[in-house]
Formats: structure tokens, C-alpha cells, sequence
């Protein structure tokens, strides 16, 4: 009942997002003057939440069921969006190709950094994992053919509407995915290499291959992402492409979403995201938006440690009651 | 032929020898007891031979093949199910759900789906006691409950050689009798069982055989009540001047 009740939710959320929309394009609604949707901010922001939808998403694989905090996910973006930026700009070859080959050279340099990583746990794996989001960022902002400092501009294709919905699809791709994971005997296995390593090892579970499939998965995504951003902003270069704040940013929503389920990251995107617009007032980066993210994230870590998606579906009611507990949980 | 042969198997920590060739052989449908002081080499030896470890030297044998140094995991699917003496469950789901991971990934040949490793999960949690249990997430079990279900999910597995490092520690009397019952039951499932035990009840009353280890070598082996009189094992529990003096 609770699970039905928050599919219905966020489907009927997703389908008003489809519906509404192209309706901002649509010169009468303009002209009608409704807020919002006369706003081309408003489309910015839908596409940017999507991005982040499939980033939470795809994080989630690989640090919320298998438990491995990666803080490098950031470079399966930009290797995304350069692949993009060759494959349109160097090579003239169509961005519908792009789309195709971005997911597989994420995943291939998932699998290259992956299987020495993924030995390592906890903070040893966050930390190497950040180690190689900021190299492969400095090192292409030293490749010439690249760009190198300068970045690379896209051929521009003016459509808001087909950015959007080709973000929405990889979002869509993302949370299917997981869904789809969770449901079979590989989702299982990643679990249970969260839960317990070694006993999931000696029950079977082949927990090298387990973790670099994850990741994979997670790299593919997070590489269409990246292709989509690339062609969608016409520009990429080391700050945008390789931002650690995105992965940051992308790790803070699945956590304050909720680790571990399908929608959670969804929530968390969506939330975090018109938060972060909300403090920043159209523009990004100011210190007090920055301050405001912080506190966030440090009270809905104690107080809400398994994400605002324990609210729906009526699992868990908001209540001080709730916080006491929480707060119990988390304090140990 | 022997199921497992243990070959002259060493492992060293640093300046620690763990196992120092250690030599024995398990028959098939046998029920092995390994006993020894703290520290003498027990979960040293099962983690080399479920492939947590690699041991450094010597060999061991399953059936007519090596499997040392294979992944953990093809150890497991060749049918070597093992228990951990601090229990090891997956905390975040269900008893039934624990168990039913064992069906899920231990099996040899065809994989289950997990509809049917659910089914599966409910026989094994009979046989050990758990069905009523079954739907209680993992956190609210005692600790008697949580050894029985590191049982429960080796036994899912379907093992034809099942490793119990100390299920029994730490059970009072009542509980060290319900679980004797549970091991008789596996045996007589025809699986064999090689089992670390310091309750010297449980070694002398489902035991065929009792091993010694001590400091990484094998002191004695026998039957239970002629290994529990040696002078030798009673010496390393107990010291030297003790043994002396049982023996005015």
C-alpha cells in the first residue's frame, strides 16, 4: 500500500512535468502570463533537475546499494561530455552517436579505475575515487586536441523542449534502472555486499565483478548525463564538465532523498535542486546559499538519516516524535 | 578419497605464524571437532579453506581438485558453506530475507530466482528453528537466534561441507541442547560438518573425531574422549604444572 501510494505520487508528479512543460513554449500560455511558465528559467531548471535526477540516481547504484561512496563520479560526467564534444565538434559526426558512445567510454573507464578501487572501502575508497574525479578534469584540460584550458564549443541547437525531454529520458532510464536492479538477483547481491562483504562472499556472491558492474552501470548514466550537458550548454571545459561540486552535490541528494531506494534520489534532486535555486535566487555560488546547503545538509543527516522519501507513502509520519527517534539512531 | 584434505597449510601474520602445517583429512558425512586455546589457529584455518585467506604454503583439496587460493564465492558454489563466530548478518533485512541469500548465490549449478530462494529460505528456517521467526528483521533477534541464522543462510546454500566457527559460544544450557539437536539434524541431512567448538559437551556429544590445534600445528588427533585425556591437551589449556599434577 505505502510502496503503490508513492508510485502513484511520483508518477503523477513526473506525468505534470510532461504535461506542463512544453506548455511554456506554447506562445498562449505566455501570453496568458502564467507564472512560471512564461519563465525560460523555468525550463533551465526542469532540464538542470533532470541532469541531477539521473546523477543522484546513478550514485545511488554504486553508493547507496553496494555501499561504495564514490566521490569520482563527477569524471564519468565529463568523460560524457567531451566524448560529446569530440564526437560533435571534432569528429562532425551527429550527437545521436554521441548519446551512444558516452555511456560506453564512462563505463570502459569505469571498469579501468574500478577494479583496482573497488578493493579499497570506506574513506580509502572516497578518497581515490576523489583523487580521480580532480585527474582526469587536469588532465584533459591539458589535452590540446581538447581544448586544454579554453574548452570546447559545441555546434548550438536552440530547443529548450528537446534538451528537457531528452534529460527527462535519462532520468526516466536512470530510475527504471534502478527499479529494475532492485528486482533481480544482481540488485540482491549488491545489497548484500553493503550489508556484510565477507559473509556476502562466502555465501557466493562474486563481489569484484558485483561492484565494477555497479559502477558501470552507475559510470553509463552518469556519462549520458555529461553527453547531454555538453550539447545542451554548446560549451564544456575543466570547471563545468568536472565540477566536484556536482559530485557533491549529486551525493547530498541521494543522502538527503534517501540512499538505498528508487525514489529517493529522485525526491532529493528535485528538492535539493529548487532549494539550491531558491537560496541562490536565479544566480549560483553565493556564500550564503553555500552556508544555508551546509546547515541542510548537517540537520537532515541527524534528523532525517534515512531521506525525506521515509515521508511518503506513509511509512513515517513528520513529527517531533519522529526527530526524537532519528535523533536516537544517528547519536549512537 | 577424502571430501577436503588439508595439506601441510601454513599462514603467517607478520612475525605471527598463524597455521604451521596443519595436516588432516574430513571423510564424507563425517563431523569433525576443532578444538584449541585462543589464539592456536581455528579461524585461521576456516578462513583458508572458505577462501578469505590465502594460505602461504601447503595445499588443500577438495574431492580430486586444489582450491586453494580460489575467490571465496567459487569456493562457496562448490558446495563449502561456513558460519561466522561473530555473526556476520545482512542487518538491514529481514530472517527470512538473510537466509534466503545463502539460496540465492550458494547454490552449484542452476540459479534460483529470488521468488523461489524465499520458498527455499522458509524449509531451511524450520529445520533450525527459526520459521516463526521468520518475518523479524535481524536486529531483534537474540544472540542464540543470530547463530542459528548464520546456520540457517549456510545451510540455504544447499552445502555438501558445512564450517560452524563456535555456534555454540556463549548459548546456556537449555540453548547449547537445542542447538546439538539442530547439528545432529544437518548430519543426518548427510551433510558433513567440520565445527570449532570451546563447549567440550558439543565436541564429545556429535563428534566422530576431535583435532587439537595449538599454536598453528596439530597437537592431537583421535576420538573426543581419548584426545580430551591426553596429557599434551591438557597441558596447553591448562599448563604444565596442572598436567603434572592430575597425574599423582
Amino acid at each position: 500500500m505505502s510502496v503503490r501510494r508513492a508510485t502513484y505520487l511520483v508518477a503523477g508528479l513526473a506525468l505534470a512535468f510532461l504535461v506542463l512543460a512544453p506548455l511554456t513554449s506554447i506562445d498562449a500560455a505566455q501570453q496568458a502570463g502564467l507564472p512560471l511558465l512564461t519563465d525560460k528559467l523555468w525550463f533551465r531548471i526542469a532540464t538542470t533537475v533532470a541532469m541531477f535526477v539521473v546523477m543522484a540516481s546513478a550514485w545511488n547504484i554504486i553508493g547507496g546499494l553496494t555501499g561504495y561512496a564514490s566521490f569520482g563520479n563527477v569524471a564519468f560526467f565529463g568523460l560524457g561530455a567531451y566524448t560529446a564534444g569530440v564526437v560533435v565538434t571534432n569528429l562532425n559526426l551527429p550527437f545521436a552517436l554521441a548519446l551512444v558512445l558516452a555511456p560506453l567510454v564512462a563505463a570502459a573507464f569505469a571498469v579501468i579505475v574500478g577494479i583496482p578501487l573497488l578493493r579499497l572501502r570506506g574513506h580509502y575508497f572516497a578518497v581515490a575515487t576523489l583523487g580521480v574525479g580532480v585527474a582526469v578534469g587536469e588532465v584533459v584540460n591539458n589535452i590540446e586536441p581538447l581544448g586544454a584550458a579554453t574548452g570546447l564549443f559545441l555546434p548550438i541547437i536552440r530547443s529548450d523542449l528537446l534538451f528537457f525531454y531528452l534529460m527527462l529520458g535519462a532520468a526516466l532510464l536512470a530510475v527504471l534502472t534502478t527499479w529494475v536492479i532492485l528486482r533481480t538477483r544482481f540488485g540482491y547481491g549488491l545489497l548484500a555486499i553493503r550489508e556484510n562483504e565477507e559473509a556476502a562472499a562466502v555465501i557466493g556472491v562474486n563481489t569484484t565483478f558485483y561492484k565494477v558492474a555497479a559502477f558501470c552501470i552507475a559510470a553509463a548514466l552518469t556519462g549520458i548525463a555529461g553527453a547531454i550537458f555538453a550539447q545542451w550548454n554548446s560549451f564544456i571545459n575543466q570547471d563545468n564538465a568536472f565540477a566536484i561540486s556536482d559530485n557533491v552535490q549529486m551525493i547530498l541528494m541521494a543522502v538527503i532523498g534517501g540512499t538505498g531506494t528508487v525514489l529517493g534520489p529522485v525526491a532529493g534532486a528535485i528538492s535539493l535542486e529548487l532549494i539550491i535555486q531558491t537560496l541562490a535566487g536565479g544566480g549560483s555560488g553565493s556564500v550564503f546559499s553555500q552556508i544555508g546547503l551546509g546547515v541542510l545538509l548537517a540537520v537532515c543527516v541527524i534528523f532525517i538519516p534515512r531521506g525525506v522519501i521515509d515521508f511518503f507513502g506513509g511509512r513515517s509520519r513528520l513529527s517531533l516524535r519522529y526527530f526524537r527517534q532519528t535523533l536516537r539512531e544517528t547519536s549512537v | 578419497m577424502s571430501l577436503l584434505a588439508i595439506r601441510d597449510v601454513s599462514k603467517r601474520f607478520g612475525g605471527v605464524n598463524a597455521l604451521a602445517g596443519v595436516t588432516f583429512e574430513v571423510e564424507q558425512g563425517d563431523i569433525l571437532g576443532i578444538i584449541g586455546p585462543n589464539g592456536a589457529g581455528k579461524t585461521t584455518l576456516l578462513n583458508c579453506i572458505s577462501g578469505l585467506y590465502r594460505p602461504d604454503a601447503g595445499d588443500i583439496r577438495w574431492e580430486t581438485t586444489s582450491i586453494r587460493g580460489l575467490a571465496p564465492y567459487r569456493i562457496a558454489r562448490l558446495g563449502i558453506g561456513r558460519t561466522f563466530q561473530i555473526v556476520r548478518p545482512f542487518p538491514s533485512m529481514t530472517v527470512r530475507e538473510n537466509t534466503a541469500m545463502g539460496a540465492l548465490f550458494g547454490r552449484p549449478g542452476a540459479r534460483l530466482q529470488p521468488g523461489a530462494a524465499l520458498n527455499e529460505a522458509d524449509m531451511v528456517l524450520d529445520v533450525v528453528g527459526l520459521g516463526e521467526k521468520r518475518h523479524y528483521p535481524v536486529l531483534r533477534l537474540t544472540v542464540p537466534d543470530r547463530k542459528r541464522l548464520e546456520v540457517a543462510r549456510a545451510l540455504a546454500m544447499r552445502p555438501r561441507l558445512l564450517l560452524l566457527d563456535e555456534v555454540m559460544a556463549g548459548l546456556n544450557q537449555v540453548e547449547i541442547e537445542q542447538a546439538l539437536e539442530m547439528v545432529r539434524r544437518v548430519r543426518d541431512s548427510g551433510v558433513t560438518i567440520v565445527l570449532i567448538e570451546h563447549v567440550m559437551k558439543v565436541i564429545v556429544g556429535v563428534c566422530r573425531r576431535a583435532l587439537v590445534l595449538n599454536f598453528g600445528r596439530t597437537l592431537v588427533e583421535g576420538p573426543p574422549a581419548e584426545v580430551l585425556k591426553d596429557r599434551r591437551v591438557i597441558e596447553a589449556y591448562l599448563g604444565q604444572r596442572y598436567a603434572r599434577d592430575q597425574e599423582k
